[in-house]
């Protein structure tokens, strides 16, 4: 007991330290993307509603009027494509994914210029399996996750440790999911 | 120390035997070329794709036009589009949401899904329960039953006891980029 004691605590500490970035980035990118039907957690989106006088209509001068509207309202955005949704409407696509809809019979426009969100874009990335070794490294991590909760069971002994306060705790760990899904299912 | 290396030393086994193969996973983005013949392949114009898809139902297609948007929950579906017409792309893997407004030619499998009465019924069914159970506000209840009574409408309208909505099953893309940043 003593022999599984020590080397417990041994993996749970070092792999811990090991997987604190990864655990990091699944814990940011998991409260990011736990709510996303509230905001975007890739991207900010500033919007810049404009008026032009400069016409969008389709014809042979479209880009050099495309051009013209970008030179006022993105001067730094690159032109990707165009394309109209509507006949009225015109869609100009940006790099970078920021884009400008301009009402041609109005000019009344809309942009939305995106702009990465530091970390939770690279963590959200990460997130969702970009690549198989990413996909093998994580499961490694979810491994560890649980030699974690296996090795916490034999760190500390006494009334701090599993047949006491440790296992009262545990108990309730175990009982929040479970009323959940008592209620859930 | 000793006992640090060792469980470096372990990890770093596990993560490297993990898969001894070479050959890499493509997220779906990466999948910028097909080497299958493309002439077997009709290509579709936006335009006619849903008059025209009915017939090549789980055949592979082509359709070529401007990436609108990537869905922001999964990165799994794609709305292509152009002046003329849409169509909705769907992929087992994330595609880049650096595609958005990048002109393509996108290769994919039709797929078909039928509305029919027994679809209305059940949603319906699901509708009425979700507002029942406060899940869906009143206005969110009424639209929802607007949409099964276009559906009726259409189906009475066209005199056929089904609709046939078509999307496509992404197989791989081709950026063209010739087409691209020719406003300077």
């Amino acid at each position: 007991m003593k022999t599984l004691r020590k080397w417990s605590r041994i993996l749970h500490r070092d792999i811990g330290y090991f997987f604190i970035g990864t655990t990091l980035i699944y814990a940011i990118s998991g409260i990011a993307l736990n709510h996303m039907n509230d905001w975007n957690p890739n991207y900010t989106v500033e919007v810049d509603e404009f008026q032009t006088d400069i016409s969008l209509v389709k014809n042979d001068q479209i880009k050099n009027n495309i051009k013209l509207v970008l030179a006022e309202v993105a001067p730094k955005a690159t032109y990707k494509k165009h394309y109209y949704p509507q006949n009225n409407l015109i869609k100009i696509f940006l790099k970078g994914g920021s884009s400008v809809v301009v009402n041609t019979n109005s000019g009344n426009g809309r942009a939305e210029f995106l702009k990465k969100r530091v970390v939770f874009y690279q963590s959200n990335f990460l997130h969702y399996n970009p690549h198989k070794w990413w996909m093998w490294f994580s499961d490694a991590f979810a491994g560890a996750l649980i030699l974690f909760a296996v090795t916490s069971f034999f760190m500390v002994k006494g009334k701090k440790g599993m047949r006491g306060r440790g296992g009262i705790y545990t108990a309730f760990g175990f009982l929040v999911p479970l009323l959940f899904l008592w209620y859930l299912l | 120390m000793k006992k640090f290396l060792l469980i470096l030393s372990i990890i770093t086994l596990t993560i490297s035997c993990a898969d001894a193969s070479k050959k890499t996973d493509k997220t779906a983005s990466e999948n910028e070329t097909t080497t299958e013949n493309s002439t077997e392949k009709p290509l579709i114009a936006l335009a006619d794709f849903d008059s025209k898809a009915g017939k090549w139902v789980n055949k592979e297609v082509q359709v070529k036009g401007i990436v609108d948007h990537v869905c922001k929950h999964g990165g799994k579906k794609l709305l292509l589009v152009n002046d003329l017409g849409d169509v909705h792309v769907e992929s087992e893997e994330r595609f880049d949401d650096a595609m958005i407004g990048s002109e393509i030619t996108l290769t994919g499998v039709v797929t078909e899904f039928r509305v029919d009465e027994s679809y209305c019924l059940q949603e319906e069914e699901n509708h009425q329960q979700n507002h029942k159970d406060g899940t869906d506000s009143d206005d969110m209840y009424a639209k929802k039953m607007e949409q099964v009574q276009f559906f009726r409408d259409s189906m009475k309208a066209t005199g056929k006891d089904h609709i046939s909505y078509y999307s496509l099953d992404y197989v791989a893309h081709q950026v063209d980029k010739a087409t691209e940043a020719t406003v300077e």
